[in-house]
Protein backbone atom coordinates (compact mmCIF):
# COMPACT_ATOMS: atom_id res chain seq x y z
CA UNK A 1 0.00 0.00 0.00
CA UNK A 2 1.41 3.36 -1.03
CA UNK A 3 1.10 6.44 1.20
CA UNK A 4 -1.10 8.11 -1.43
CA UNK A 5 -3.65 5.31 -1.01
CA UNK A 6 -4.44 6.47 2.55
CA UNK A 7 -7.73 8.47 2.33
CA UNK A 8 -6.55 11.70 4.05
CA UNK A 9 -3.22 11.69 2.22
CA UNK A 10 -4.85 11.12 -1.17
CA UNK A 11 -7.40 13.91 -0.54
CA UNK A 12 -4.59 16.33 0.39
CA UNK A 13 -2.46 15.29 -2.58
CA UNK A 14 -5.34 15.68 -5.03
CA UNK A 15 -6.40 19.09 -3.72
CA UNK A 16 -2.95 20.64 -3.43
CA UNK A 17 -0.32 22.23 -5.60
CA UNK A 18 1.10 18.92 -6.87
CA UNK A 19 4.01 19.22 -4.50
CA UNK A 20 5.08 16.60 -1.97
CA UNK A 21 6.80 19.05 0.37
CA UNK A 22 3.77 21.33 0.74
CA UNK A 23 1.49 18.31 1.04
CA UNK A 24 3.75 16.92 3.77
CA UNK A 25 3.76 20.26 5.61
CA UNK A 26 -0.02 20.30 5.54
CA UNK A 27 -0.23 16.75 6.87
CA UNK A 28 2.42 17.32 9.56
CA UNK A 29 0.94 20.68 10.69
CA UNK A 30 -1.71 19.22 13.05
CA UNK A 31 0.87 16.88 14.56
CA UNK A 32 3.24 19.77 15.32
CA UNK A 33 0.44 21.83 16.87
CA UNK A 34 -0.80 18.80 18.80
CA UNK A 35 2.72 18.21 20.12
CA UNK A 36 2.89 21.83 21.32
CA UNK A 37 -0.52 21.50 23.02
CA UNK A 38 0.62 18.36 24.86
CA UNK A 39 4.25 19.23 25.66
CA UNK A 40 3.95 23.01 26.02
CA UNK A 41 6.72 25.50 25.32
CA UNK A 42 10.18 23.89 25.44
CA UNK A 43 13.39 24.09 23.40
CA UNK A 44 12.34 20.95 21.53
CA UNK A 45 8.86 22.17 20.55
CA UNK A 46 10.27 25.59 19.63
CA UNK A 47 12.90 23.94 17.43
CA UNK A 48 10.22 21.85 15.69
CA UNK A 49 8.04 24.94 15.09
CA UNK A 50 11.02 26.90 13.76
CA UNK A 51 11.92 23.99 11.47
CA UNK A 52 8.33 23.91 10.16
CA UNK A 53 8.25 27.63 9.39
CA UNK A 54 11.76 27.57 7.92
CA UNK A 55 10.86 24.64 5.67
CA UNK A 56 7.79 26.49 4.42
CA UNK A 57 9.56 29.80 3.76
CA UNK A 58 12.79 28.39 2.34
CA UNK A 59 10.99 25.91 0.09
CA UNK A 60 8.64 28.61 -1.26
CA UNK A 61 11.65 30.79 -2.09
CA UNK A 62 13.54 27.81 -3.54
CA UNK A 63 10.63 27.06 -5.88
CA UNK A 64 10.54 30.72 -6.86
CA UNK A 65 14.23 30.75 -7.72
CA UNK A 66 13.93 27.50 -9.66
CA UNK A 67 10.99 28.61 -11.79
CA UNK B 1 -44.38 22.88 -6.25
CA UNK B 2 -42.69 26.05 -7.47
CA UNK B 3 -39.42 25.12 -9.25
CA UNK B 4 -37.51 28.01 -7.70
CA UNK B 5 -38.55 26.99 -4.18
CA UNK B 6 -37.42 23.42 -4.87
CA UNK B 7 -34.01 24.45 -6.19
CA UNK B 8 -33.40 26.95 -3.41
CA UNK B 9 -34.74 24.52 -0.78
CA UNK B 10 -32.45 21.72 -1.94
CA UNK B 11 -29.28 23.87 -1.85
CA UNK B 12 -30.28 25.58 1.39
CA UNK B 13 -30.68 22.11 2.86
CA UNK B 14 -27.11 21.26 1.88
CA UNK B 15 -25.80 24.44 3.50
CA UNK B 16 -27.69 23.69 6.74
CA UNK B 17 -26.36 20.12 6.75
CA UNK B 18 -22.83 21.50 6.44
CA UNK B 19 -23.50 23.91 9.33
CA UNK B 20 -24.75 21.05 11.51
CA UNK B 21 -21.62 19.10 10.61
CA UNK B 22 -19.42 22.00 11.76
CA UNK B 23 -21.18 22.00 15.13
CA UNK B 24 -20.74 18.24 15.47
CA UNK B 25 -17.00 18.63 14.79
CA UNK B 26 -16.90 21.31 17.50
CA UNK B 27 -18.13 18.77 20.08
CA UNK B 28 -14.46 17.75 20.40
CA UNK B 29 -13.63 21.10 22.05
CA UNK B 30 -15.76 20.75 25.21
CA UNK B 31 -14.56 17.17 25.55
CA UNK B 32 -10.88 18.24 25.39
CA UNK B 33 -11.43 21.19 27.76
CA UNK B 34 -13.73 19.28 30.13
CA UNK B 35 -16.66 21.65 29.56
CA UNK B 36 -19.20 18.83 29.61
CA UNK B 37 -22.07 21.15 30.57
CA UNK B 38 -22.11 22.57 27.01
CA UNK B 39 -22.45 19.16 25.34
CA UNK B 40 -26.29 18.94 25.40
CA UNK B 41 -26.65 22.52 24.13
CA UNK B 42 -24.10 22.05 21.37
CA UNK B 43 -25.61 18.72 20.34
CA UNK B 44 -29.11 20.20 20.09
CA UNK B 45 -27.64 23.19 18.20
CA UNK B 46 -26.14 20.75 15.67
CA UNK B 47 -29.21 18.57 15.31
CA UNK B 48 -31.59 21.43 14.48
CA UNK B 49 -29.86 22.61 11.25
CA UNK B 50 -28.81 19.05 10.45
CA UNK B 51 -32.39 17.79 10.67
CA UNK B 52 -33.89 20.74 8.84
CA UNK B 53 -31.20 20.53 6.17
CA UNK B 54 -31.76 16.80 5.74
CA UNK B 55 -35.51 17.34 5.35
CA UNK B 56 -35.07 20.13 2.80
CA UNK B 57 -32.47 18.24 0.81
CA UNK B 58 -34.46 15.00 0.65
CA UNK B 59 -37.75 16.80 -0.05
CA UNK B 60 -36.26 18.64 -3.05
CA UNK B 61 -33.53 16.21 -4.09
CA UNK B 62 -34.61 16.07 -7.72
CA UNK B 63 -34.78 19.86 -8.19
CA UNK B 64 -33.22 21.50 -11.22
CA UNK B 65 -29.73 23.03 -11.21
CA UNK B 66 -29.71 26.63 -10.01
CA UNK B 67 -29.76 29.50 -12.50
CA UNK B 68 -28.04 32.80 -11.73
CA UNK B 69 -31.24 34.02 -10.09
CA UNK B 70 -31.52 30.90 -7.90
CA UNK B 71 -27.83 31.14 -7.04
CA UNK B 72 -28.27 34.63 -5.66
CA UNK B 73 -31.32 33.60 -3.61
CA UNK B 74 -29.45 30.56 -2.26
CA UNK B 75 -26.43 32.70 -1.34
CA UNK B 76 -28.53 35.38 0.38
CA UNK B 77 -30.89 32.99 2.18
CA UNK B 78 -28.05 30.56 2.94
CA UNK B 79 -25.92 33.21 4.64
CA UNK B 80 -28.94 34.53 6.52
CA UNK B 81 -29.88 31.02 7.69
CA UNK B 82 -26.32 30.27 8.72
CA UNK B 83 -26.30 33.47 10.75
CA UNK B 84 -29.56 32.53 12.46
CA UNK B 85 -28.88 28.83 13.11
CA UNK B 86 -25.23 29.53 13.94
CA UNK B 87 -26.51 31.53 16.90
CA UNK B 88 -27.91 28.42 18.60
CA UNK B 89 -24.67 27.49 20.42
CA UNK B 90 -24.47 31.02 21.90
CA UNK B 91 -28.13 31.04 22.89
CA UNK B 92 -28.40 27.51 24.25
CA UNK B 93 -25.07 27.49 26.10
CA UNK B 94 -25.90 30.83 27.71
CA UNK B 95 -29.28 29.45 28.84
CA UNK B 96 -27.65 26.18 29.97
CA UNK B 97 -25.44 28.15 32.34
CA UNK B 98 -28.31 30.41 33.34
CA UNK B 99 -30.68 27.57 34.26
CA UNK B 100 -28.19 24.78 34.98
CA UNK B 101 -28.04 21.40 33.24
CA UNK B 102 -29.28 18.42 35.27
CA UNK B 103 -26.46 15.94 35.80
CA UNK B 104 -23.71 18.41 34.87
CA UNK B 105 -21.75 20.91 36.94
CA UNK B 106 -22.20 24.35 35.42
CA UNK B 107 -20.02 27.39 36.18
CA UNK B 108 -21.43 30.64 37.55
CA UNK B 109 -23.16 32.88 35.04
CA UNK B 110 -21.17 35.90 33.86
CA UNK B 111 -22.50 39.19 32.50
CA UNK B 112 -20.69 38.47 29.22
CA UNK B 113 -22.33 35.08 28.69
CA UNK B 114 -25.69 36.32 29.99
CA UNK B 115 -25.80 38.77 27.06
CA UNK B 116 -26.34 35.77 24.77
CA UNK B 117 -29.57 34.80 26.52
CA UNK B 118 -30.99 37.58 24.32
CA UNK B 119 -31.59 35.94 20.91
CA UNK B 120 -30.73 39.15 19.02
CA UNK B 121 -27.29 39.30 20.64
CA UNK B 122 -26.68 35.64 19.77
CA UNK B 123 -27.70 36.16 16.14
CA UNK B 124 -25.54 39.30 15.98
CA UNK B 125 -22.49 37.36 17.21
CA UNK B 126 -23.13 34.53 14.78
CA UNK B 127 -23.66 36.81 11.78
CA UNK B 128 -20.60 38.83 12.77
CA UNK B 129 -18.59 35.61 12.89
CA UNK B 130 -19.71 34.04 9.65
CA UNK B 131 -19.42 37.29 7.70
CA UNK B 132 -15.92 37.75 9.11
CA UNK B 133 -16.83 41.08 10.67
CA UNK B 134 -15.69 40.68 14.25
CA UNK B 135 -17.94 43.23 15.96
CA UNK B 136 -19.03 41.60 19.16
CA UNK B 137 -21.76 41.52 21.78
CA UNK B 138 -19.30 40.35 24.45
CA UNK B 139 -17.83 42.59 27.12
CA UNK B 140 -14.99 40.26 27.99
CA UNK B 141 -14.19 37.34 25.72
CA UNK B 142 -11.80 35.83 28.26
CA UNK B 143 -14.64 34.66 30.52
CA UNK B 144 -16.53 32.85 27.78
CA UNK B 145 -16.43 29.04 27.86
CA UNK B 146 -13.63 27.73 25.62
CA UNK B 147 -16.27 26.09 23.46
CA UNK B 148 -17.82 29.45 22.61
CA UNK B 149 -14.39 31.01 22.10
CA UNK B 150 -13.76 28.22 19.60
CA UNK B 151 -17.18 28.54 17.94
CA UNK B 152 -16.63 32.26 17.38
CA UNK B 153 -13.24 31.53 15.85
CA UNK B 154 -14.54 28.64 13.76
CA UNK B 155 -17.42 30.71 12.33
CA UNK B 156 -14.94 33.33 11.13
CA UNK B 157 -12.54 30.78 9.74
CA UNK B 158 -15.28 29.05 7.74
CA UNK B 159 -16.96 32.31 6.76
CA UNK B 160 -13.67 33.77 5.53
CA UNK B 161 -13.50 31.30 2.69
CA UNK B 162 -17.26 30.98 2.36
CA UNK B 163 -20.13 28.79 3.45
CA UNK B 164 -20.94 27.82 -0.13
CA UNK B 165 -17.28 27.12 -0.88
CA UNK B 166 -17.31 24.76 2.10
CA UNK B 167 -20.54 23.10 1.03
CA UNK B 168 -19.26 22.67 -2.52
CA UNK B 169 -16.00 21.17 -1.26
CA UNK B 170 -17.49 18.55 1.04
CA UNK B 171 -20.92 17.92 -0.44
CA UNK B 172 -19.85 18.51 -4.00
CA UNK B 173 -22.13 18.14 -6.94
CA UNK B 174 -20.46 18.27 -10.34
CA UNK B 175 -21.94 20.44 -13.06
CA UNK B 176 -22.80 24.04 -13.71
CA UNK B 177 -24.92 24.37 -10.53
CA UNK B 178 -21.84 24.48 -8.30
CA UNK B 179 -20.29 27.23 -10.43
CA UNK B 180 -23.45 29.34 -10.23
CA UNK B 181 -23.56 29.04 -6.45
CA UNK B 182 -19.83 29.72 -6.16
CA UNK B 183 -20.16 32.94 -8.18
CA UNK B 184 -23.12 34.07 -6.08
CA UNK B 185 -20.93 34.13 -3.00
CA UNK B 186 -18.91 37.08 -4.27
CA UNK B 187 -16.30 34.84 -5.95
CA UNK B 188 -15.40 34.48 -9.59
CA UNK B 189 -11.80 33.30 -9.67
CA UNK B 190 -11.00 29.78 -10.82
CA UNK B 191 -7.80 27.87 -10.13
CA UNK B 192 -8.76 24.76 -12.09
CA UNK B 193 -11.36 24.24 -14.84
CA UNK B 194 -13.50 22.27 -12.37
CA UNK B 195 -15.16 24.32 -9.66
CA UNK B 196 -15.04 21.42 -7.19
CA UNK B 197 -11.26 21.12 -7.70
CA UNK B 198 -10.94 24.89 -7.33
CA UNK B 199 -12.69 25.01 -3.97
CA UNK B 200 -10.71 22.03 -2.69
CA UNK B 201 -7.47 23.77 -3.63
CA UNK B 202 -8.68 26.95 -1.91
CA UNK B 203 -9.19 24.92 1.28
CA UNK B 204 -5.80 23.24 0.85
CA UNK B 205 -4.09 26.64 0.68
CA UNK B 206 -6.15 28.03 3.54
CA UNK B 207 -5.43 25.11 5.88
CA UNK B 208 -1.68 25.14 5.10
CA UNK B 209 -1.51 28.88 5.79
CA UNK B 210 -3.54 28.42 8.97
CA UNK B 211 -1.00 25.97 10.43
CA UNK B 212 1.84 28.30 9.49
CA UNK B 213 0.09 31.30 11.05
CA UNK B 214 -0.59 29.43 14.30
CA UNK B 215 3.04 28.36 14.64
CA UNK B 216 4.43 31.81 13.83
CA UNK B 217 2.18 33.42 16.45
CA UNK B 218 3.17 30.81 19.03
CA UNK B 219 6.84 31.42 18.30
CA UNK B 220 6.24 35.17 18.74
CA UNK B 221 5.16 34.45 22.30
CA UNK B 222 1.41 33.91 22.17
CA UNK B 223 0.06 31.00 24.25
CA UNK B 224 -1.00 28.09 22.02
CA UNK B 225 -4.78 28.50 22.57
CA UNK B 226 -4.48 32.16 21.64
CA UNK B 227 -2.26 31.29 18.67
CA UNK B 228 -4.79 28.76 17.36
CA UNK B 229 -7.69 31.20 17.66
CA UNK B 230 -5.90 34.33 16.45
CA UNK B 231 -4.09 32.45 13.69
CA UNK B 232 -7.44 31.28 12.35
CA UNK B 233 -9.27 34.59 12.69
CA UNK B 234 -6.26 36.61 11.49
CA UNK B 235 -5.83 34.62 8.30
CA UNK B 236 -9.58 34.65 7.70
CA UNK B 237 -9.42 38.45 8.19
CA UNK B 238 -12.21 38.03 10.74
CA UNK B 239 -10.82 39.65 13.87
CA UNK B 240 -12.58 37.88 16.73
CA UNK B 241 -10.30 37.57 19.72
CA UNK B 242 -10.36 35.43 22.84
CA UNK B 243 -9.04 38.25 25.00
CA UNK B 244 -10.73 41.32 26.42
CA UNK B 245 -8.61 43.90 24.60
CA UNK B 246 -8.04 42.03 21.34
CA UNK B 247 -4.34 41.88 20.40
CA UNK B 248 -3.53 44.78 22.73
CA UNK B 249 -3.91 42.31 25.61
CA UNK B 250 -0.53 40.81 24.74
CA UNK B 251 1.10 44.27 24.41
CA UNK B 252 3.87 42.62 22.41
CA UNK B 253 5.75 44.26 19.53
CA UNK B 254 6.68 40.82 18.15
CA UNK B 255 3.05 39.63 18.05
CA UNK B 256 1.90 42.91 16.48
CA UNK B 257 4.45 42.65 13.67
CA UNK B 258 3.93 38.91 13.11
CA UNK B 259 0.21 39.44 12.64
CA UNK B 260 0.74 41.98 9.84
CA UNK B 261 1.90 39.43 7.20
CA UNK B 262 -0.79 37.00 8.37
CA UNK B 263 -3.52 39.58 7.74
CA UNK B 264 -1.89 40.50 4.41
CA UNK B 265 -1.91 36.84 3.36
CA UNK B 266 -5.65 36.78 3.99
CA UNK B 267 -6.20 39.78 1.76
CA UNK B 268 -4.45 38.31 -1.30
CA UNK B 269 -6.54 36.32 -3.78
CA UNK B 270 -6.32 32.52 -3.56
CA UNK B 271 -5.33 31.98 -7.23
CA UNK B 272 -2.31 34.21 -6.61
CA UNK B 273 -1.36 32.16 -3.55
CA UNK B 274 -1.59 29.06 -5.69
CA UNK B 275 0.71 30.50 -8.35
CA UNK B 276 3.18 31.70 -5.71
CA UNK B 277 3.26 28.24 -4.09
CA UNK B 278 4.00 26.85 -7.53
CA UNK B 279 7.08 29.07 -7.65
CA UNK B 280 5.75 32.02 -9.64
CA UNK B 281 6.84 34.72 -7.18
CA UNK B 282 6.49 37.41 -9.86
CA UNK B 283 2.79 37.54 -8.98
CA UNK B 284 3.67 39.61 -5.92
CA UNK B 285 4.20 42.53 -8.29
CA UNK B 286 2.80 41.42 -11.67
CA UNK B 287 -0.74 40.93 -10.37
CA UNK B 288 -2.47 44.30 -10.17
CA UNK B 289 -4.43 43.64 -6.99
CA UNK B 290 -1.52 42.06 -5.11
CA UNK B 291 0.76 44.94 -6.09
CA UNK B 292 -1.83 47.34 -4.77
CA UNK B 293 -2.37 45.36 -1.56
CA UNK B 294 1.19 46.33 -0.68
CA UNK B 295 1.16 49.73 -2.39
CA UNK B 296 -2.02 51.11 -0.96
CA UNK B 297 -1.45 49.65 2.47
CA UNK B 298 2.04 51.16 2.47
CA UNK B 299 0.72 54.59 1.49
CA UNK B 300 -2.21 54.42 3.93
CA UNK B 301 0.00 53.30 6.80
CA UNK B 302 2.55 56.05 6.09
CA UNK B 303 -0.21 58.65 6.05
CA UNK B 304 -1.70 57.35 9.29
CA UNK B 305 1.74 57.25 10.89
CA UNK B 306 2.26 60.92 9.96
CA UNK B 307 -1.16 61.88 11.43
CA UNK B 308 -0.52 59.95 14.62
CA UNK B 309 3.01 61.19 15.16
CA UNK B 310 3.00 64.82 14.00
CA UNK B 311 -0.50 65.77 15.09
CA UNK B 312 -1.78 62.85 17.10
CA UNK B 313 -1.54 61.08 20.38
CA UNK B 314 1.81 59.25 20.08
CA UNK B 315 5.04 60.81 21.23
CA UNK B 316 7.62 58.56 19.59
CA UNK B 317 7.93 57.70 15.87
CA UNK B 318 8.06 54.00 16.74
CA UNK B 319 4.81 54.06 18.73
CA UNK B 320 3.06 55.87 15.89
CA UNK B 321 4.48 53.32 13.44
CA UNK B 322 3.57 50.33 15.58
CA UNK B 323 -0.05 51.32 16.14
CA UNK B 324 -0.62 53.17 12.85
CA UNK B 325 0.75 50.37 10.65
CA UNK B 326 -1.10 47.65 12.55
CA UNK B 327 -4.42 49.48 12.60
CA UNK B 328 -4.32 50.48 8.95
CA UNK B 329 -3.44 46.95 7.82
CA UNK B 330 -6.05 45.53 10.20
CA UNK B 331 -8.67 47.89 8.72
CA UNK B 332 -7.73 47.61 5.06
CA UNK B 333 -7.49 43.82 5.17
CA UNK B 334 -10.86 43.96 6.98
CA UNK B 335 -9.51 41.93 9.90
CA UNK B 336 -10.43 44.19 12.79
CA UNK B 337 -7.79 43.24 15.35
CA UNK B 338 -7.21 46.14 17.66
CA UNK B 339 -4.00 47.25 19.34
CA UNK B 340 -5.06 50.85 19.88
CA UNK B 341 -7.01 50.64 23.14
CA UNK B 342 -6.92 52.78 26.26
CA UNK B 343 -5.52 49.96 28.40
CA UNK B 344 -2.11 50.16 26.71
CA UNK B 345 -2.09 53.38 24.63
CA UNK B 346 -4.86 55.49 23.00
CA UNK B 347 -8.16 53.96 21.87
CA UNK B 348 -9.07 54.23 18.19
CA UNK B 349 -12.27 56.08 19.05
CA UNK B 350 -10.15 58.82 20.65
CA UNK B 351 -7.77 59.26 17.72
CA UNK B 352 -8.14 62.56 15.82
CA UNK B 353 -11.06 62.54 13.35
CA UNK B 354 -8.80 62.64 10.28
CA UNK B 355 -6.89 59.59 11.58
CA UNK B 356 -10.19 57.75 12.12
CA UNK B 357 -11.33 58.72 8.62
CA UNK B 358 -8.06 57.41 7.15
CA UNK B 359 -8.79 54.07 8.80
CA UNK B 360 -12.40 54.29 7.55
CA UNK B 361 -11.12 54.74 4.00
CA UNK B 362 -9.05 51.56 4.41
CA UNK B 363 -12.17 49.69 5.53
CA UNK B 364 -14.12 51.05 2.57
CA UNK B 365 -11.63 49.87 -0.07
CA UNK B 366 -10.72 46.53 1.55
CA UNK B 367 -8.46 43.83 0.08
CA UNK B 368 -8.27 41.85 -3.14
CA UNK B 369 -11.30 40.26 -4.78
CA UNK B 370 -11.01 36.49 -4.39
CA UNK B 371 -9.46 36.78 -0.93
CA UNK B 372 -11.08 36.60 2.50
CA UNK B 373 -11.18 40.41 2.83
CA UNK B 374 -14.25 42.67 2.64
CA UNK B 375 -14.85 46.26 1.52
CA UNK B 376 -15.60 47.21 -2.09
CA UNK B 377 -12.40 45.33 -3.09
CA UNK B 378 -9.25 46.74 -4.64
CA UNK B 379 -10.07 45.70 -8.20
CA UNK B 380 -13.29 47.73 -8.14
CA UNK B 381 -11.51 50.79 -6.80
CA UNK B 382 -8.83 50.42 -9.46
CA UNK B 383 -11.40 49.81 -12.22
CA UNK B 384 -13.22 52.97 -11.20
CA UNK B 385 -10.02 55.05 -11.00
CA UNK B 386 -8.71 53.79 -14.35
CA UNK B 387 -12.17 54.10 -15.94
CA UNK B 388 -12.55 57.72 -14.83
CA UNK B 389 -9.06 58.55 -16.12
CA UNK B 390 -9.92 56.83 -19.40
CA UNK B 391 -13.14 58.83 -19.77
CA UNK B 392 -11.44 62.14 -19.03
CA UNK B 393 -8.54 61.42 -21.39
CA UNK B 394 -11.06 60.59 -24.12
CA UNK B 395 -11.67 64.30 -24.64
CA UNK B 396 -8.07 64.76 -25.84
CA UNK B 397 -8.32 62.13 -28.61
CA UNK B 398 -10.07 62.44 -31.99
CA UNK B 399 -13.50 60.79 -32.14
CA UNK B 400 -12.23 58.19 -34.59
CA UNK B 401 -9.48 57.02 -32.20
CA UNK B 402 -9.75 53.39 -31.06
CA UNK B 403 -8.78 53.26 -27.42
CA UNK B 404 -8.43 50.34 -25.02
CA UNK B 405 -8.68 50.30 -21.26
CA UNK B 406 -6.00 48.10 -19.72
CA UNK B 407 -6.82 46.45 -16.38
CA UNK B 408 -4.60 43.76 -14.86
CA UNK B 409 -3.03 42.80 -18.20
CA UNK B 410 -6.38 42.65 -20.01
CA UNK B 411 -7.00 45.12 -22.86
CA UNK B 412 -10.70 45.92 -22.86
CA UNK B 413 -12.55 47.35 -25.85
CA UNK B 414 -15.08 50.14 -25.46
CA UNK B 415 -18.01 47.81 -24.69
CA UNK B 416 -16.09 45.62 -22.22
CA UNK B 417 -14.61 48.65 -20.48
CA UNK B 418 -18.01 50.25 -20.20
CA UNK B 419 -19.54 47.06 -18.72
CA UNK B 420 -16.80 46.55 -16.13
CA UNK B 421 -16.84 50.22 -15.19
CA UNK B 422 -20.61 50.10 -14.78
CA UNK B 423 -20.48 46.95 -12.60
CA UNK B 424 -17.85 48.49 -10.33
CA UNK B 425 -19.76 51.78 -10.16
CA UNK B 426 -23.03 50.07 -9.20
CA UNK B 427 -21.42 48.26 -6.26
CA UNK B 428 -19.62 51.38 -5.08
CA UNK B 429 -22.74 53.54 -5.33
CA UNK B 430 -24.82 50.96 -3.46
CA UNK B 431 -22.08 50.57 -0.86
CA UNK B 432 -21.94 54.32 -0.22
CA UNK B 433 -25.74 54.60 -0.21
CA UNK B 434 -26.14 51.95 2.48
CA UNK B 435 -23.23 53.48 4.41
CA UNK B 436 -24.93 56.88 4.44
CA UNK B 437 -28.37 55.44 5.32
CA UNK B 438 -26.83 53.33 8.12
CA UNK B 439 -24.92 56.32 9.48
CA UNK B 440 -28.08 58.45 9.45
CA UNK B 441 -30.09 55.72 11.21
CA UNK B 442 -27.45 55.23 13.89
CA UNK B 443 -27.15 58.97 14.50
CA UNK B 444 -30.91 59.04 15.05
CA UNK B 445 -30.93 56.15 17.53
CA UNK B 446 -27.78 56.81 19.57
CA UNK B 447 -27.93 59.17 22.56
CA UNK B 448 -27.23 62.64 21.19
CA UNK B 449 -23.79 64.09 21.81
CA UNK B 450 -22.22 60.82 22.95
CA UNK B 451 -20.52 59.92 19.67
CA UNK B 452 -19.12 62.09 16.89
CA UNK B 453 -20.03 61.75 13.21
CA UNK B 454 -16.56 60.27 12.61
CA UNK B 455 -17.25 57.63 15.31
CA UNK B 456 -20.60 56.66 13.75
CA UNK B 457 -19.32 56.61 10.16
CA UNK B 458 -16.38 54.52 11.34
CA UNK B 459 -18.64 51.97 13.06
CA UNK B 460 -21.04 51.57 10.12
CA UNK B 461 -18.16 51.25 7.62
CA UNK B 462 -16.66 48.65 9.94
CA UNK B 463 -19.88 46.60 9.95
CA UNK B 464 -20.52 46.90 6.23
CA UNK B 465 -16.89 46.32 5.28
CA UNK B 466 -16.89 43.20 7.52
CA UNK B 467 -13.97 44.68 9.45
CA UNK B 468 -14.86 44.68 13.14
CA UNK B 469 -12.87 47.64 14.44
CA UNK B 470 -14.95 49.62 16.87
CA UNK B 471 -14.99 53.22 17.97
CA UNK B 472 -16.79 52.02 21.10
CA UNK B 473 -20.39 52.02 19.89
CA UNK B 474 -20.98 48.27 19.46
CA UNK B 475 -21.82 46.37 22.62
CA UNK B 476 -24.76 44.54 24.18
CA UNK B 477 -25.93 47.65 26.02
CA UNK B 478 -24.37 50.54 24.09
CA UNK B 479 -25.84 49.66 20.69
CA UNK B 480 -29.65 50.15 20.54
CA UNK B 481 -31.84 47.33 19.21
CA UNK B 482 -32.46 49.17 15.93
CA UNK B 483 -28.72 49.59 15.56
CA UNK B 484 -28.16 45.85 16.10
CA UNK B 485 -30.75 44.96 13.46
CA UNK B 486 -29.26 47.52 11.05
CA UNK B 487 -25.76 46.14 11.65
CA UNK B 488 -27.01 42.59 10.96
CA UNK B 489 -28.18 43.87 7.59
CA UNK B 490 -24.92 45.77 6.93
CA UNK B 491 -22.80 42.69 7.73
CA UNK B 492 -24.99 40.48 5.55
CA UNK B 493 -24.96 42.75 2.47
CA UNK B 494 -21.26 43.53 2.97
CA UNK B 495 -20.28 39.86 2.82
CA UNK B 496 -22.32 39.12 -0.31
CA UNK B 497 -21.50 42.40 -2.05
CA UNK B 498 -25.09 43.66 -1.79
CA UNK B 499 -26.68 42.47 -5.06
CA UNK B 500 -27.77 38.92 -4.00
CA UNK B 501 -29.47 40.31 -0.90
CA UNK B 502 -31.34 42.93 -2.94
CA UNK B 503 -32.39 40.25 -5.45
CA UNK B 504 -33.74 38.09 -2.61
CA UNK B 505 -35.58 40.96 -0.94
CA UNK B 506 -37.09 42.05 -4.25
CA UNK B 507 -38.27 38.48 -4.87
CA UNK B 508 -39.84 38.25 -1.42
CA UNK B 509 -41.55 41.63 -1.71
CA UNK B 510 -42.74 40.96 -5.27
CA UNK B 511 -44.10 37.49 -4.58
CA UNK B 512 -45.51 38.63 -1.27
CA UNK B 513 -47.47 41.28 -3.15
CA UNK B 514 -45.92 44.12 -1.16
CA UNK B 515 -45.65 46.49 -4.12
CA UNK B 516 -48.26 45.41 -6.56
Amino acid sequence: MRSRDIPVVSAVAEAGADDRIFDSLLLVGPLVIGMIVVLGRSPVTEAVAIAYIAAFVVYTLYRGVQT
Amino acid sequence: MNKAVATVGRDLGRILEALGGLMLISLAVPIVWGEYFVLPALLVSALVPLGLGWLLYHRFKGAESPSRFHGMIVAASGWFSVGVFGSLPFLLIAWSVQLGVPGFTTPAQTATLAAFTEPLNAVFESMSGFTGTGLTMTDNEEVLPRTLQWWRTFTEWIGGVGVIVLTTAILSRPGSGSLTLYESEARSEKIHPSIVSTVRTIWWIFILFTFTSILVLWLAGMPIWGAINHGMTGLATGGFSITDNSIATYDSVAIDFVLIPIMLLGSIAFPIHYLILQGDLRNFYSDLQTRWVFGYMGIGSALLWAFLYFAGPYETPFSALRYGLFQFVSAATCTGFQTAVDATNVALGRWPSYAQLTVTFGMFVGGAAGSTAGGIKLIRGLTLAKGIRHQIADVFYPESAVRRLEINGRRLNEEEASREFMEAAIIVVLWITFLVVGTFLLLLTLPSGEYSLANVLFEVASAQGNVGLSSGITGPDSLPTIGKIAFLFHMWIGRLEIIPVLVMLRTIFKRGGFYQ
